[in-house]
């Protein structure tokens, strides 16, 4: 990209403030940081589907270009903008009501057989995380996905989710005790 | 499974877990919308009264106060060691300028008109 920085490293709140006067550049070097990290939640979120992903993410950036100053700058930009991209996931499963279409295609799908399989990939293993998750709920899935793949504190998860963190711990407790109980049989055949 | 096992090893398959990347139509899209209203915002960037307003208020006014007062203490330091155009800092030894002093108990002649050479 033509606007890509050379050497001098900034914070995202940096870059934010740089965004705000017009800095091509930054906005750039934003969309890099961040475009990887927020296509995986919006893919996991939304159905798995890439397409909603992509739109997803494109209409997470279009409105930081549509109101930069949106951000406050005291609280730290990556527990604003997955707070902002948790919204609108939640805006979309009320809207499609996309937990009972999800539902509907996960059924469709050939259930895999984990008692009968000889080997387990690692992706089996995921698909089937995820499809427990499913069950559970979207903001299950949300926590799940915020503390396991982005590694979030507990006060971050509930920061991002607008949630207590008793409540962020109690999902988070859920989702692995059921999980465990999914899983549990496979625990000495999956290699890591 | 105790619970640090478990943490683990969902932290592990998820970091593992690849969906694969973003379209790179979205950045091209998103750049060209950042120009646009880029340009839009530039316009009102050209306005200086929050500059004047700031200029002519109370704020910072310690700040301010420095400024002026350094930018006259330099100007009058630039006026007294500057020499002006046309005289001459060397001392001629035929030509001995005197300064007349204005008394009434004494007479002194001006001498800025004789030849010190004269005197000799």
């Amino acid at each position: 990209m033509i606007f890509r920085r050379k050497n001098k490293t900034f914070t995202d709140s940096e870059l934010m403030q740089q965004i705000v006067s017009g800095d091509h550049a930054a906005f750039s070097e934003l969309y890099n940081r961040y475009k990887d990290r927020m296509y995986y939640y919006f893919y996991r979120m939304l159905n798995n589907s890439p397409e909603h992903a992509n739109d997803f993410l494109q209409e997470l950036f279009m409105k930081i270009v549509e109101k930069p100053t949106s951000y406050n700058p005291t609280y730290a930009f990556h527990t604003w903008l997955y707070s902002v991209a948790n919204n609108m996931c939640k805006n979309e499963y009320r809207r499609r009501n996309i937990r009972l279409e999800y539902q509907e295609q996960v059924a469709s799908k050939p259930a895999i057989d984990f008692f009968n399989e000889k080997t387990i990939e690692p992706e089996q293993v995921i698909e089937k995380i995820f499809q427990t998750l499913d069950q559970l709920g979207e903001e299950h899935r949300s926590a799940f996905l915020l503390r396991y793949r982005e590694e979030f504190s507990i006060r971050e998860v509930a920061e991002i989710l607008g949630l207590p963190e008793g409540t962020v711990k109690s999902r988070l407790f859920n989702a692995r005790k059921i999980l465990a109980e999914k899983l549990n049989y496979l625990k000495d055949e999956i290699e890591f | 499974m105790n619970k640090r096992n478990q943490d683990q090893l969902f932290s592990q398959l998820l970091q593992n877990d690849q969906v694969g990347k973003p379209d790179s139509g979205i950045e091209d899209r998103l750049m060209y919308s950042y120009l646009l209203k880029s340009r839009v915002s530039k316009l009102r960037q050209n306005s200086f009264s929050s500059y004047f307003g700031w200029l002519f208020s109370f704020q910072n006014i310690g700040l301010k106060a420095g400024l002026v007062s350094m930018v006259l203490f330099l100007s009058i330091m630039n006026n007294q060691l500057s020499i002006g155009p046309g005289s001459i800092s060397g001392s001629d030894s035929l030509f001995t300028q005197r300064v007349l002093l204005a008394d009434t108990t004494n007479f002194i002649q001006p001498l800025d008109s004789i030849r010190a050479d004269s005197l000799n």
